[in-house]
């Protein structure tokens, strides 16, 4: 039988949980190596929502972000996303090559805070998915990082159409980095979008299936 | 002072004028209109996927086919004559480019809009207006008091259909 999201069990869930606990734990470290910063996490999340609140669950639809995708497919299959608000974005990528970017041209200014945004989001995502890999026992080929710079709305469409397919549920399984600044604090959401057919696989993997 | 109307994921709402239909963010999603300017109604609908393939859902709104059916049926109730009604439409962006398998997985908006253009053809009405495709997110806005979708990207002037 196929498994179905609305019936992950709460052990299920949990286990789920985890394994964004593990992931974004390995991808704070890199963030806080690479910054040589103070990273701390969130306690992740792993809910079923319905699918149809996926976007206002992120926050307000018209808010602009940064978000860094990458697609695994290996035994365990899914999407990892990396969303930043766009005005945070640019501190992140300030802190990062360590220089005030408000003297430079529009477009110099967007294109080193796509490049940085890209690479932030990369090391990140890597750091999650090499986790996960160690959780399944496997490589987990990826793809190079896609970025997008959007609304929240339209950026979490994407998620929404990928459960949509399945049915009417999604699992929202995220957690929250903050990057400790001396005045600020940096923040960015790791999203997880497992394909449900591999879901299986990594419950079976966590031995909860 | 018309009424402004959120239309969410998957919804479908009709309106009488004057009123203005708003849904915010589409990314792969299609917002369409359909209206009638003589019986001053008009519909608008979030759509999320291309086909229901006959599953049976609570929201109509949520795929092209069964979406559009359900706003034309509604609007009709409401006392639309059918040949007057006139569609327009915004979204099914690519909000993200991977190569490989993910691009067929991603590229939902593409399927959308073709889907919509089906289901409109099938009925019969004409699509007068659309913004779509691309890789940019969408907010949109239908007026009744022009007939107007609104559209408006990041970065970008705003449009009107």
């Amino acid at each position: 039988m196929k498994l179905e999201w609305e019936h992950l069990t709460s052990l299920q869930l949990d286990a789920l949980k985890e394994v964004v606990n593990i992931g974004a734990g390995n991808a704070a470290t890199a963030l806080s190596k690479l910054l040589k910063r103070s990273v701390t996490m969130e306690v992740p999340k792993a809910e079923l929502i319905p699918v149809y609140e996926v976007a206002e669950k992120y926050g307000a639809p018209e808010t602009p972000v940064c978000a860094v995708l990458i697609r695994c497919e290996g035994e365990f299959s899914g999407n990892v996303i990396f969303l930043m608000e766009e005005g945070e974005a640019f501190r992140l990528s300030e802190i990062l090559i360590s220089q005030d970017l408000g003297s430079l041209d529009d477009t110099t200014k967007e294109e080193i805070r796509d490049s940085v945004n890209a690479e932030v989001g990369n090391i990140i995502i890597g750091a999650f998915l090499s986790a996960i890999s160690l959780l399944v026992g496997s490589p987990l080929p990826s793809t190079v990082p896609a970025v997008a710079h959007d609304m929240l709305g339209s950026i979490m469409d994407v998620v929404a159409a990928l459960y949509g397919m399945a049915g009417d549920v999604a699992l929202m399984s995220k957690t929250t980095l903050n990057v400790i600044g001396e005045d600020s604090e940096v923040r960015g959401t790791v999203v997880l979008v497992p394909d449900p057919d591999s879901l299986e696989t990594l419950l079976k993997k966590l031995g909860v299936f | 002072m018309s009424t402004v109307l959120h239309v969410g994921m998957a919804d479908l709402v009709t309106a009488k004028h004057p009123a203005t239909l708003i849904s915010l963010g589409l990314g792969s999603c299609i917002g369409i209109a359909i209206y009638d300017e003589v019986a001053k109604l008009a519909g608008m609908a979030h759509i999320m996927l291309p086909e229901s393939r006959g599953e049976n859902t609570s929201k109509p709104g949520k795929f092209a086919d069964t979406a559009v059916c359900a706003l034309v049926n509604e609007l009709l109730q409401m006392g639309a004559s059918k040949g007057r009604l006139k569609a327009k439409m915004a979204g099914g962006a690519q909000m993200f480019a991977l190569g490989g398998k993910g691009s067929s997985i991603l590229s939902v908006g593409d399927r959308n809009v073709e889907a919509t253009k089906r289901a409109l053809s099938s009925l019969d009405i004409p699509l007068v207006a659309f913004d779509v495709g691309g890789n940019k997110g969408r907010s949109v806005e239908f007026r009744t008091d022009r007939w107007i979708l609104i559209v408006k990207v990041i970065g970008s002037a705003v449009k009107e259909l």
